[in-house]
């Protein structure tokens, strides 16, 4: 049998056991064992990748502080605020708690970078409160899973962080080309949710109240202000990437130990509604003690001891990859399409396809290397490839049959899998044409970089 | 040499004390042979001390991995806070994290075994029947030991490398990258031990008629 034939069964292999239930991170390792054997690679070049990977630059270890920073956001309250605030700026509108609970995923993406956590958080927190006031249970949580792609697209995020690692690109500028993109997931998924909502007469609505606002914005400061301390460090070059996460930990580690005391002596209760709060009591969110802190950061923790992993063997399998010559084949399917456009849309739809059967980590370890250089060689910028890719690899988490936040939403919200998919679905159209949008429009992306539009602007045309 | 002979001539390799010989005997077919069954003996005694010693089952990898993560986390803030407003920085706060992350990584997965939380498409699964699901999850075990002494072999030679070219970490003095690399095949040992203790269970449930595949839950306990 040709290497080609032994390539395929084992291909084979691994697809059964992935629909038996084996992780994925399984089914990944044995493909690549499977292959070497085929193609003559020591066992010792995968095994070694389980040690390299970590050796192979700071840049990665931004990813289990960004994880870390939404269950410390999230315990200590501060996520809570953030919804409220969404919430009174929206709920006058039909569909106001789907669009908030939207709207808090994009802000709580700005602190954390995780997309599971996102989902997770938002999910679990607005869900009750989804079903409670009238919305269909399963749109409720096709809304968490949808807002959750944000997770990576909207700074600081954990995918950008690999792509750029991988890629050899500076990292704050991925960052920064993913504010208006991911802003723009945002608005797009708001403006779904307001069409659904509208159509079905779900949700109560809210006077808008400026008091409201305020007040909730008050509430929410402290989310702004790491919001603000993450970008400006990004932005200004004062730490990097992983710094700023190192920084963001800290700074809520500091405010939920403090908080929680000065949150006891003022007597305030954490499920009290916001118009009963005082301004002053809006000041300091519910915080958390230090006995409780080793049980936060466990489940982080757990987070980053499933996906590491994943990138352990995601890089092994890029690398086999190379030695069968998948990226000369891609690469020359991908040429062959022809120029600018043609690479552009295939791309597109080669990370759209495998998005759906594979998690958006081994998707960018697997194709990025093999494509960007494809996309950079017919004049894509760089910088922008990286955004489309992402927004694609994002959109995976609602793709079936793998979409991650679907299984995340299922899984905190209890509604079943397969229910979830019609109002997935509705979100999912609404992404596309977003993601076409970002693909067509370069200077959506690149916009605030130097050079672009909104960065002359701001920095006064300098 | 036999394959037989080049594991049974680990063992003097390795109580030589030299790393050279140690290295020259790791990198020999008999190495697999010699984790194969480190992996099984590994496991069994992990496994017992599981059992043994409730706490540990409930806390030693997590509490390890808690541990490097607060300590990664406290060494970058710190490296921030010390340049800003110290105007110094230790070399160590960019090469020592690293280090830190593989073994939190590391143990962090072996606890994720503990708990069946590494990510599955199971929609299939939970509808098989209890034999199905018993099989599936015994393929599972089969295949979670393969990855761990996969693991263990190439950590060992790998760990053993680095000891020999004395390689350290960069930016600190007298701080071995060995001392960071041998916390992999032990964090696999723990893993192995997971397997078995896991597979028993499941023997247990299955065997009493009682649900195997229960729900698993991202923070949940053991």
């Amino acid at each position: 049998m040709s290497d080609g034939t032994w390539v395929t069964l084992i291909s084979l292999g691994v697809t059964v056991f992935f629909m038996l239930g084996t992780p994925v991170l399984l089914v990944i390792f044995y493909w690549v064992i499977g292959c070497s054997f085929v193609i003559g690679l020591p066992l010792d070049n995968t095994g070694n990748e389980l040690l390299n990977v970590f050796n192979k630059g700071f840049a990665l270890l931004a990813m289990p502080l960004f994880i870390l920073t939404g269950d410390l956001i999230n315990q200590s309250g501060i996520a809570r605020r953030l919804s409220d605030f969404a919430y009174s700026c929206l709920g006058w509108l039909r569909g106001g708690l789907a669009m908030a609970a939207i709207a808090a995923c994009g802000l709580f993406a700005a602190i954390s970078g995780s997309n599971s956590a996102t989902t997770a958080t938002i999910g679990s927190m607005l869900h009750p409160e989804m079903v409670k006031g009238g919305y269909d249970e399963r749109f409720s949580a096709a809304t968490a899973a949808a807002g959750g792609t944000v997770g990576i697209i909207i700074p600081p995020s954990i995918i950008f962080i690999v792509y750029g690692f991988l890629m050899n690109l500076p990292i704050s500028e991925l960052f920064i080309a993913g504010i208006v993109p991911g802003s723009l997931m945002v608005l797009g998924m708001m403006t779904a949710a307001f069409i659904i909502c509208t159509a079905n007469g779900w949700g109560f609505l809210i006077g808008l109240s400026p008091w409201r606002v305020f007040k909730t914005a008050v509430g929410a400061w402290l989310g702004f202000f790491a919001i603000g301390l993450v970008l400006w460090g990004i932005y200004t070059g004062k730490f990097s990437p992983t710094e700023a996460a190192g920084v963001t930990v800290g700074f809520c580690i500091i405010v939920g130990l403090i908080c929680y005391p000065v949150n006891k002596l003022m007597g305030n209760k954490p499920d009290q509604p916001v118009t009963e709060k005082s301004l002053l009591s809006m000041f300091v969110v519910e915080g958390f003690t230090l006995p409780s802190l080793p049980a936060i950061v466990s489940r982080s923790a757990q987070i980053t001891g499933i996906l590491v992993p994943l990138i352990a063997v995601s890089v092994a399998m890029q690398q086999v990859l190379s030695a069968l010559g998948a990226k000369e084949t891609i690469g020359d399917f991908v040429t062959g399409m022809g120029g600018y456009y043609a690479v552009l849309f295939t791309s597109m739809a080669i990370v759209f396809v495998t998005g759906m059967i594979l998690e958006s980590l081994p998707v960018t370890i697997i194709l990025a290397p093999i494509l960007a250089p494809i996309a950079v060689s017919v004049g894509i910028d760089p910088i922008h490839f990286a955004v489309i890719f992402l927004v694609g690899a994002s959109i995976g988490f609602i793709t079936p049959p793998y979409g991650l936040n679907l299984y995340v939403a299922s899984g905190v919200t209890g509604v079943p899998y397969f229910r979830l998919l019609r109002y997935a679905t509705m979100y999912l159209a609404s992404l596309l044409i977003v993601w076409f949008a970002v693909a067509l429009l370069p200077s959506l992306s690149t916009t605030l970089l130097p050079g672009g539009g909104l960065y002359q602007i701001l920095s006064g045309g300098s | 040499m036999s394959i037989l002979a080049e594991a049974g001539a680990i063992f003097p390799a390795i109580f030589s004390g030299d790393t050279w010989e140690i290295k020259t005997a790791f990198r020999t077919d008999g190495m697999w042979i010699f984790c194969f069954f480190l992996t099984i003996i590994g496991g069994i005694i992990a496994a017992m001390f599981f059992r043994l010693f409730p706490f540990m089952d409930r806390h030693l990898e997590r509490g390890i991995a808690v541990a490097t993560y607060l300590m990664i986390a406290a060494i970058i803030f710190w490296g921030v806070i010390d340049r800003f407003i110290f105007s110094s920085q230790w070399a160590g706060s960019t090469t020592v994290p690293p280090f830190l992350f593989m073994i939190m990584a590391w143990f962090g997965c072996s606890y994720n075994v503990r708990l069946r939380t590494h990510l599955s498409f199971s929609e299939f699964r939970s509808k098989m029947k209890p034999t199905g699901q018993m099989a599936a999850l015994t393929m599972d075990a089969i295949l979670w030991f393969g990855f761990c002494w996969i693991a263990i072999t190439t950590s060992l030679r790998f760990t053993v490398y680095s000891a020999d070219n004395f390689q350290l970490v960069d930016g600190v003095d007298d701080t071995m990258k060995w001392w960071f690399y041998i916390t992999v095949p032990i964090a696999f040992t723990l893993m192995s031990g997971r397997i078995f203790g896991n597979w028993l269970e499941d023997w247990k449930n299955y065997r009493a008629g009682e649900q195997i595949i229960q729900t698993a839950v991202i923070g949940g306990e053991v």
